[in-house]
């Protein structure tokens, strides 16, 4: 391998793990736009989504040896499982959010962000009590098919992270641009009150955000299971920071800056881990987070709403 | 009612809880000093517990829990800070022992170390290869060591990131508290990486070693909370402790009040750190051994339930979770996982049989953050208690005064003002812009020295974007402000308050869970001078001082007669909106100011409480001060002002005498639009 061929291997693991990181970033950044909350039950809603994803394979008859599927098959278990996983974790980040934050929308302090905090220990906890402590084989449908660009490998798998998360992403954008909802989602994150007064029903702008941002975190903890071939109950926390450091970076409350942010911790990550070393990646990104928010606490992109104090 | 009497109104009055609160403390602290050697005591009480070395080692392990939720409390009950990596300054302290007392890093002998091998900090490890030196750091030493180690860290760590909003603080601290067991992990030349330290020396303490029982240990937590607990009432009750709660409350308010939150922040954050680098060594020795593991995410958590159920801000209550926690978790649970097992086996039943309970004391702790958070906010002891309805009676002792504030005392509030010439303010073409709109443009005011100047203009015409501007709330696109012939646009909010500019707001911004007399005592913090260690020992400079604010506050609320006098421990949420307006003032007064900025202090009051406000304002500016004041009420400036400026569209309009103003085209244009001043004329 050329170091070419090794930089571009990198590029190819980092806008992977980037294209996970940004489906999960948007889940902060749609929150944060409109509630200024910093929602750490998201976490845990990508691991639950994984374990969805997982139980969805398995129902389909997707075993961890079995072999592979091609053609329609393999597109409609894919379609399956993905719908599946999505609306699962979407229902459950509406539930969070009706049970769990509802109540304290009026309550100033951090009272709601502590709420967060104990919904993901919750989610945490019930999946390790529930499933167990130990890594669990993630099932794949995909053939093992790569391609070679030079001396770098190219796989399904990566290619079927790039088109999904392209697909949510424009979906998403589209959402946010030109439906209704959508609209009303922006203006809320730019002034809730004057969107009140509009006739904008902020419930339902807030109730939208957590349904998409949870279905595109379940998306990610799926994709993450394809990825790695295993899911385990304590992917949502190191995943979690990375992707709320993404969101961070991009500029929090913006959604191609979520996008952008997500690609370039891949990259940060892959490159990190070869350049120094695997054990040093968290603390590379952790220090990203610090510097961009003490330097340019706005992000790259800025955020949608720089009037809010 | 004097000062004297509201002294003693301000002495706590027992009340039968108080009593049964100090019964328990009293009762549980002889228990708890008896503890290890009550032996089979608790059979007497008809209870089947003989007292063993495991409850001991228990007991012991709730007090370090105890010593981490009243450091934690400090920065997120007291200063309302979250911080979600605590754990790693408790990383910081256990591995400060840890290294320098393991056998982990051991570089070769040589007579450098002779002095150090003196004072017995080293020792000389004799190998085949060649003599190495063996850190033996005393316990003793380094307790205090660990805590200026961590709170060095907090300095450091916090010096960049306390700027930060709330929300951003929480999510960066969950980062540090990753990042520093990641790096012990990554250096195993001095921690041995994921696997540990081994051998941490044990304490000794006059020669005896207190090795693994856990009698002395218990001994050592007990001394280390009592001291923790006496250290955080000592702060809560101080200039620094006021000053923590104001930034809790509303930061920009305390800022505008003379607290530098920086600074502030960064004192709680490094006192919270020293408790948990004092834990860390009694937590190590206490082991014998340090992972990385000990120190990660659920450990922050942990700690923060136990804040969070017993009670944030209160000190009692952070102990009290502590050890309900702790407790739970080393004796309820697993008894309660036996009785299922016995029941399981009565029943025949293979989940009951099987069933462990303490595998869910996590669970039980996110259940626990919620349930908390969505009915009990202020946890098992709250901080602040409930405070009774005033009496008809109380309310009504004494008339407010007419006319204005008594003259002499209110001389005595204000104290020496320099009687001065010239201008006190002067404003110079001060522009400023928020993106595309230009809230001031080219804006010049002078208020003299001892004069009143009023500004009036509609709404949205910059008036109190003016008051910003000069208070450092809001940065200047251009201009001049200078204060006593010093410019002071660029100073930080707190820097012009010492200069002697204080503020009331449009909105009121009260510190709205604190009690009026406290309210008014952070006014003051700029002018006292109490430090940390001060506040801690109290010395008697401190003690003196605190006596002296005290007395000028109740001076200062005494100005307001029977509004304020009887409602001093009262919150101030509580208070009806004028008496809000009027702590407001109270406090500003409290700054010293030599300039007085109010934005619309009558705003919501009746015409009698208008009236009664404008008078006092009077009496004000005759004792000397100096009055900038914005008012929509046209009564009360032709009143009180000596010169009207108006602002529309964020320019001045019109400046001049009330009479001259009142009559001025422009400014009839401006209040009430062309057709109706042409209507005005025609009529």
């Amino acid at each position: 391998m050329t170091s070419f061929d090794v930089y571009l291997q990198q590029v190819i693991n980092g806008t992977s793990l980037g294209a996970m990181y940004a489906l999960l970033a948007l889940g902060f950044t749609l929150v944060y736009g409109i509630l200024e909350l910093i929602n750490f039950a998201h976490f845990n809603v990508f691991m639950v989504g994984s374990f969805v994803g997982l139980g969805m394979l398995e129902a389909l008859g997707v075993a961890p040896n079995g072999a592979a599927l091609t053609g329609f098959a393999l597109v409609g278990v894919l379609l399956a499982t993905f719908a599946v996983t999505m609306l699962a974790s979407g229902l459950l980040g509406v539930g969070i959010e009706r049970i769990a934050l509802k109540p304290l929308r009026n309550v100033k302090g951090p009272a709601a962000m502590i709420t967060t905090i104990g919904v993901s220990y919750v989610l945490f906890n019930l999946v390790l009590l529930g499933l167990g402590a130990d890594a669990k084989n993630f099932p794949s449908p995909l053939p093992s098919v790569s391609f070679a660009i030079g001396g770098a490998v190219l796989r399904l798998r990566e290619i079927l992270i790039w088109v999904v998360s392209l697909a949510l992403m424009g979906g998403l954008t589209y959402f946010v641009q030109f439906t209704k909802i959508g609209k009303a989602m922006r203006a809320t994150a730019q002034d809730p009150e004057a969107a009140r007064m509009m006739g904008v029903e902020v419930d339902r702008v807030i109730i939208a955000a957590f349904f998409l941002g949870s279905a595109l975190a379940g998306a990610g903890g799926l994709m993450f299971g394809l990825y790695y071939n295993l899911t385990s109950y304590v992917i949502g926390f190191t995943a979690g920071l990375r992707a709320f450091t993404a969101a961070v970076l991009g500029g929090i409350g913006n959604v191609p800056g979520a996008m952008l942010g997500g690609i370039l911790i891949g990259l940060i990550e892959a490159f990190g881990s070869y350049w120094i070393s695997a054990a040093w990646a968290d603390v590379v990104i952790f220090s990203i987070l610090v510097l961009v928010l003490v330097f340019k606490p706005a992000g790259l992109l800025g955020r949608v709403a720089p009037n809010k104090s | 009612m004097n000062t004297s009497t509201m002294l003693t109104a301000l002495r706590p009055i027992e009340t039968a809880r108080d009593r049964a609160r100090r019964a328990i403390v009293t009762v549980l602290t002889l228990v708890l000093i008896a503890f290890p050697f009550l032996g089979n005591a608790f059979h007497g009480l008809g209870l089947d517990w003989d007292i063993g070395d495991d409850d001991v080692d228990s007991i012991a392990n709730a007090l370090a829990y105890a010593t981490l939720a009243l450091g934690l409390n400090i920065v997120v009950g007291f200063a309302g800070l979250l911080d979600l990596g605590y754990a790693a300054f408790f990383a910081i302290g256990a591995y400060t022992y840890g290294v320098l007392t393991a056998f982990q890093v051991l570089p070769p002998w040589s007579s450098f170390w002779e002095p150090f091998a003196m004072l017995g900090l080293v020792q000389k490890y004799h190998q085949e290869a060649g003599d190495l030196v063996h850190f033996t750091l005393s316990f003793w030493i380094a307790l205090p060591l660990a805590a200026v180690i961590a709170a060095a860290c907090g300095v450091l760590f916090g010096l960049p990131t306390l700027r930060l909003r709330g929300d951003y603080l929480a999510i960066v601290t969950l980062g540090f508290g990753e990042i520093v067991p990641i790096v012990f992990r990554n250096v195993p030349y001095v921690t041995n990486g994921a696997a540990g330290l081994n051998g941490v020396m044990a304490p000794t303490l006059f020669g005896f070693n207190f090795r693994v029982d856990p009698t002395p240990y218990y001994y050592v937590g007990l001394l280390l909370t009592a001291l923790l607990i006496f250290i955080s009432f000592r702060l809560r009750d101080s200039r620094i402790g006021r000053a923590w709660m104001a930034i809790r409350e509303d930061e920009t308010a305390a800022g505008a009040m003379g607290v530098d939150h920086v600074k502030t922040k960064l004192m709680a954050f490094a006192i919270g750190a020293a408790f948990a680098g004092m834990t860390g060594v009694f937590f190590v020795a206490k082991l014998q051994t340090a992972t990385p593991d000990m120190f990660g995410f659920p450990v922050s958590v942990m700690i923060l339930v136990m804040v969070v159920f017993g009670g944030m801000g209160s000190v009692w209550g952070v102990v009290a979770g502590a050890a309900v926690l702790s407790l739970l978790q080393s004796w309820f649970l697993p008894s309660l996982t036996q009785w299922a097992h016995a029941i399981g086996a009565s029943l025949d039943n293979a989940w009951l049989q099987q069933v462990d309970f303490a595998r869910s004391t996590e669970l039980i702790f996110g259940i626990i953050l919620v349930v908390m958070m969505l009915y009990r906010r202020d946890g098992l002891i709250p901080a602040t208690r409930k405070q009774h309805a005033l009496s008809f009676e109380a309310q009504n002792v004494q008339g407010v005064r007419r006319g204005g504030f008594e003259p002499a005392a209110t001389a005595k509030v204000l104290g020496d003002l320099p009687r001065q010439s010239g201008n006190l303010l002067e404003v110079r073409g001060v522009t400023v812009r928020f993106g595309g709109l230009v809230a001031l443009n080219k804006v010049d005011i002078a208020v003299p020295a001892g004069g009143v100047v009023a500004v009036i203009g509609p709404n949205g015409s910059g008036k109190s974007t003016l008051f910003n501007v000069i208070t450092g709330l809001v940065p200047a696109d251009g201009g001049s402000i200078r204060f006593d012939g010093a410019e002071v646009l660029g100073l930080k909010p707190y820097e012009i308050l010492r200069l002697g500019i204080a503020r009331t707001f449009q909105n009121i911004r009260l510190f709205a869970n604190l009690q009026v007399i406290d309210n008014v005592m952070i006014g003051q913090h700029a002018r006292l001078r109490t430090g940390l260690l001060g506040a801690v020992l109290r010395l008697p400079a401190a003690r003196a001082e605190e006596k002296a604010a005290q007395v000028r506050a109740l001076d200062i609320i005494a100005l307001f007669g029977n509004r304020l006098a009887p409602r001093l421990t009262q919150v101030v949420s509580a208070l009806s909106y004028a008496n809000r307006r009027r702590v407001e003032i109270a406090r500003a007064l409290a700054t010293r100011p030599k300039i007085l900025l109010l934005d619309e202090p009558t705003a919501g009051m009746n015409p009698a409480e208008t009236l009664e406000l404008a008078e006092q304002i009077d009496s004000l500016h005759k004792q000397g001060l100096t009055i900038l004041i914005i008012e929509h009420k046209l009564d009360v400036v032709t009143r009180l002002a000596d010169t009207v400026v108006v602002l529309d569209h964020g320019e001045k309009l019109v400046e001049g005498k009330p009479d001259e103003v009142r009559r001025n085209e422009d400014v009839l244009r401006a209040y009430l639009g062309r057709a109706a001043t042409e209507a005005a004329h025609a009529a």
